[in-house]
């Protein structure tokens, strides 16, 4: 597993290349976003539509939530099945926000609380209505939550595997208690039936742009943050937890709070694009909670390349565009193309499109001969 | 009711012309009509006054009413303006003149018989059943269905019978029937005689029906009947209570050896080659399908043998997963040692498509599974225990796995390779085991004892392509509480989760459940973080 990462933290020539590439990729989305799918361009022929600016944005939130797996995953090595949990707690607290915000001024609460015999809104509704309050309380839940599990995780040096499938386990129970009637969040079908966001009606056009235009910028300001992050001190930190932590220890460093602050972090970043993700969708369900979700979010960074960052971008990007491409024309087909996909990529690669490994080689070889001879063969 | 009237005018002409068959002290004709055309209290009044005539009628009225009465109340009477027919084997049979036709009159059609209506005819028939059937376990499955509901079934009636009753336990069925009446009687003797049928039979209705009884009548009883009366409730509580313990116990012990058999094969591999194959839960899915083939292929080719299907079935239900499993860590584990996070998603992957191909290939639905005569019902030890065979027999398929894993990791040159090569991969193969070969079969023993899951599975879950998605994070919990590799660690947790989820499911719920289980696990793993049963040895 080590030699697989060496080139992620010595980064230079064509993987600076490759990040600079992606960060011109999400400021071109930024600018292209507002520019082709408002009035004057969006009707000529270069114009985007309704559904391809919505489509955007939902890419976008997705290779955020991607960003924050690979963080955890990609440098500290520690594999979540579970980081549909945070993208959910941001999603049900910004749908609690929208709905909260449409039934201002008037009495009366939505059909899921009537349903549970509710007149009104329970407490853990009240201010709900600023944006604010939403936001921060999804930062401070999440925060809390990844906390929890961090440090119990943590603590008792739960590692690999079993990590990973004990997040599976939290984010497969939330999504039971998400599914009951009497939980209070509209059980199956989730929370729906937003109006508008900030002010602008969530079914014009605006909104749609805004919010890809959102999601495209978190996620570049995202990407060259956690850069930053990744080459300095902390970076080699969490790359020495994941290469050999023990040795870590033993050389005087606690890895616990260190572990801790990136899971959060890391949850963080999850919850923020939840936010982004369920005003484009328009609905917070536990569908966002289910174990598969959850696992494609892996499924996307493995594909990309872990240990790059923007490697989680370019796995979101690739196979979430090939997934609404073949869903809506072959759904059929998508669960079998996903599969040989990972199949492939996790068998016969080393490290996604990042390092396909040397059967694959070839491909590459010829244009880094040109660019930096004899350069990034060790591994 | 203008047709009901026009009908009966036109059967009281047709009285006029036709001569009744046989004299008889029931007015048979005028039931048919009623029943045939009355409107509902016509129906209803009619039913209580053929019940008073029937027991002091002849024998042949007595099997003619109970007949009639039966196909009336199966939908199997058709009536016509003048008479009505019943089914009497190909043909019909005019049940006023005993006349048979091969084909039904043209305006015939089956009276509809709405709900109260039916339930008013259900406790009827079954007072007739008493009355008339010759055969013992007729009139015993009779009086059991009585004691559900009386409706206007005189008490008197069935006090009759009892009395006169042969078979002791139609009796005591029938005391059961007659422990209201007597209970409601305000005679003494009575009293006693219903408290000591209730002691007799201690189930929780009975027990309801007694604390109704002592809370109802409080201060209005004489003191034997209420000294009698507290001691049979004492009794029958603590022995619906023991019951109760024994049936959570029961299923848990149910639930926590499929739980067993699901993560058995998932702890071997993982102990051997520290590889999560989340692809496990979709082996127990093919197990249960090869058994639904097996069953398949025995009703085409051996009818004979479908009763044995289960046991038919073994070998191809371990085999069948064990040959994919063998394909699966041939094509894509093998790879990926030493890299158990990517052999994670890969498992996952395969998981994908082997639910996706029987998806495509078999369909959706729930596979319906043949259940023998053998296995259908089960019995009651006391009380309410009850031990049903099918949840028997996946314990037993738990014990044989238990046994049968033990065997072959302890007793057999494979099973010392596999635990050679759990302890020290690289010492084993300084020895000369071929930990390749050894991975290979392990591999292949694992996925096929997911598959004796699937088949003990078959008769208790609904069997459909997604069966394993609730069970691979259930099964994972085992292995980690059991510890790394333990078979016997794996069976200890596996009936310490299911016994935990028996006690808290029926008072929580599910979900609840669930969560508290993974609460559980959770802070189990801060105390012992290796497990139950840690692997001996330095690693």
């Amino acid at each position: 597993m080590m030699t697989a990462f060496v080139h992620s933290i010595s980064g230079e020539g064509p993987r600076d290349r490759a990040y600079l590439a992606v960060v011109m990729l999400l400021v071109l989305v930024v600018f292209a976003v507002p520019l082709l799918g408002l009035s004057p361009l969006a009707s000529t022929p270069l114009g985007l539509d309704g559904y391809q600016v919505n489509l955007i944005g939902q890419v976008m939130a997705f290779a955020l939530l991607a960003l924050s797996l690979d963080l955890v995953w990609g440098y500290a090595g520690y594999l979540s099945l579970g980081h549909g949990l945070f993208f959910a707690i941001g999603g049900y607290l910004v749908g609690m926000h929208m709905i909260k915000l449409a039934y201002v001024g008037q009495s009366g609460v939505p059909t899921f609380l009537n349903y549970m015999g509710l007149s009104e809104f329970p407490f853990y509704w009240s201010g709900m209505e600023h944006f604010w309050v939403a936001l921060l309380g999804a930062l401070l839940l999440t925060a809390l939550v990844s906390f929890v599990i961090g440090f119990l995780a943590f603590r008792s040096r739960v590692v690999g595997v079993y990590f990973a499938i004990l997040s599976q386990a939290f984010v497969y129970v939330a999504m039971l208690i998400m599914s009951r009637n009497d939980t209070g969040f509209g059980g199956n079908n989730g929370i729906t039936g937003f109006q508008s966001l900030f002010g602008v009606p969530l079914s014009a056009i605006e909104s749609k742009v805004w919010l890809a235009t959102a999601s495209a910028l978190v996620t570049l300001l995202t990407l060259i943050l956690l850069r930053r992050l990744t080459r300095g001190p902390v970076g080699k930190l969490l790359v020495g937890v994941r290469d050999d932590e023990d040795r870590l220890r033993v050389l005087g460093y606690e890895t616990l709070w260190l572990k801790i602050a990136v899971w959060c972090g890391s949850g963080l970043l999850a919850a923020i694009a939840g936010m982004l993700y369920v005003p484009q969708v328009q609905v917070a369900s536990p569908q966002l909670l289910s174990p598969m979700l959850s696992i494609e979010i892996a499924v996307w960074v493995a594909i990309g390349g872990r240990g790059y960052l923007y490697g989680a971008i370019i796995g979101a990007i690739l196979v979430n565009i090939l997934k609404f491409w073949l869903t809506r024309f072959m759904p059929e087909l998508w669960p079998f193309i996903l599969s040989g996909a990972v199949l492939l990529v996790v068998v016969v690669l080393r490290n996604g499109l990042m390092d396909p490994g040397p059967t694959f080689r070839f491909l590459f070889e010829s244009v880094r001969r040109q660019k930096v001879a004899g350069k990034g063969e060790g591994a | 009711m203008r047709a009901g009237k026009i009908v009966l005018c036109l059967l009281l002409l047709v009285l006029a012309t036709f001569v009744p068959v046989q004299a008889a002290d029931i007015d048979r004709q005028g039931l048919v009509g009623i029943w045939c055309a009355g409107d509902d209290a016509e129906r209803r009044d009619s039913f209580a006054a053929m019940l008073s005539q029937v027991e002091s009628a002849d024998e042949p009225t007595r099997q003619w009413v109970q007949s009639v009465l039966s196909a009336y109340r199966e939908g199997d009477l058709f009536c016509t303006a003048e008479t009505a027919f019943r089914p009497a084997g190909e043909a019909y049979e005019n049940v006023l003149t005993g006349e048979r036709v091969d084909a039904l009159p043209a305006d015939a059609n089956a009276p509809f018989l709405n709900i109260p209506l039916r339930r008013a005819l259900e406790p009827v028939s079954r007072a007739v059943t008493l009355v008339v059937s010759p055969e013992a376990a007729e009139r015993l499955g009779a009086a059991d269905g009585l004691s559900r509901s009386l409706g206007v079934v005189p008490p008197a009636l069935i006090e009759e019978l009892y009395a006169t009753e042969p078979d002791a336990r139609v009796r005591s069925a029938l005391e059961q029937v007659l422990v209201g009446v007597w209970l409601a009687s305000g005679d003494p003797a009575d009293q006693q005689r219903a408290i000591a049928a209730l002691a007799a039979d201690p189930t929780r209705q009975n027990l309801t029906t007694l604390e109704r009884f002592v809370d109802g009548a409080e201060g209005s009883l004489s003191p034997s009947v209420e000294a009698a009366a507290d001691e049979a409730l004492s009794k029958v509580k603590l022995t619906v209570q023991a019951s109760d313990i024994l049936t959570v116990l029961y299923h848990g012990l149910s639930y926590g050896s499929v739980l067993f058999l699901a993560a058995l094969g998932l702890a071997v591999i993982f102990g051997l080659m520290g590889v999560i194959n989340l692809a496990q839960a979709e082996f127990v899915m093919i197990g249960a399908y090869v058994t639904w083939f097996v069953q398949e292929a025995l009703k085409v080719v051996a009818p004979d043998l479908l009763d044995a299907y289960i046991f038919i079935a073994i070998p191809f239900a371990f085999l069948g997963p064990a040959l994919v499993g063998v394909l699966m860590e041939w094509g894509v584990v093998r790879h990926l040692y030493h890299r158990p996070l990517l052999t994670l998603l890969a498992t996952w992957a395969v998981s994908l498509l082997l639910i996706n191909i029987v998806r495509v290939s078999i369909g959706t639905q729930n596979l319906s599974f043949y259940t023998p005569e053998y296995l259908k019902s089960g019995f009651t030890v006391f009380s309410e225990f009850a031990i049903t065979w099918t949840r028997l027999l996946s314990i037993f398929f738990a014990a044989l796995a238990l046994v049968g894993t033990l065997f072959v990791l302890y007793r057999t040159r494979f099973g010392l390779r596999v635990r050679a090569t759990t302890q020290n991969r690289r010492m084993s193969g300084c020895v000369g085991v071929s930990t390749r070969r050894t991975d290979s079969m392990a591999f292949a023993f694992g996925s096929g004892l997911a598959g004796i899951a699937g088949l003990a599975l078959s008769n208790i879950y609904n069997v459909n392509p997604t069966m394993g998605t609730s069970l691979i994070i259930d099964s994972f919990i085992v292995v980690v509480v059991g510890g790394v590799g333990s078979v016997l660690g794996t069976a200890v947790a596996a009936l310490g989760i299911g016994e935990l989820n028996a006690f808290i499911e029926p008072q929580y719920g599910a979900v609840a459940s669930k969560v508290i289980v993974l609460l559980a696990v959770i802070l189990f793993i801060q105390q012992k973080p290796n497990g139950l049963f840690p692997p001996k040895g330095r690693r």
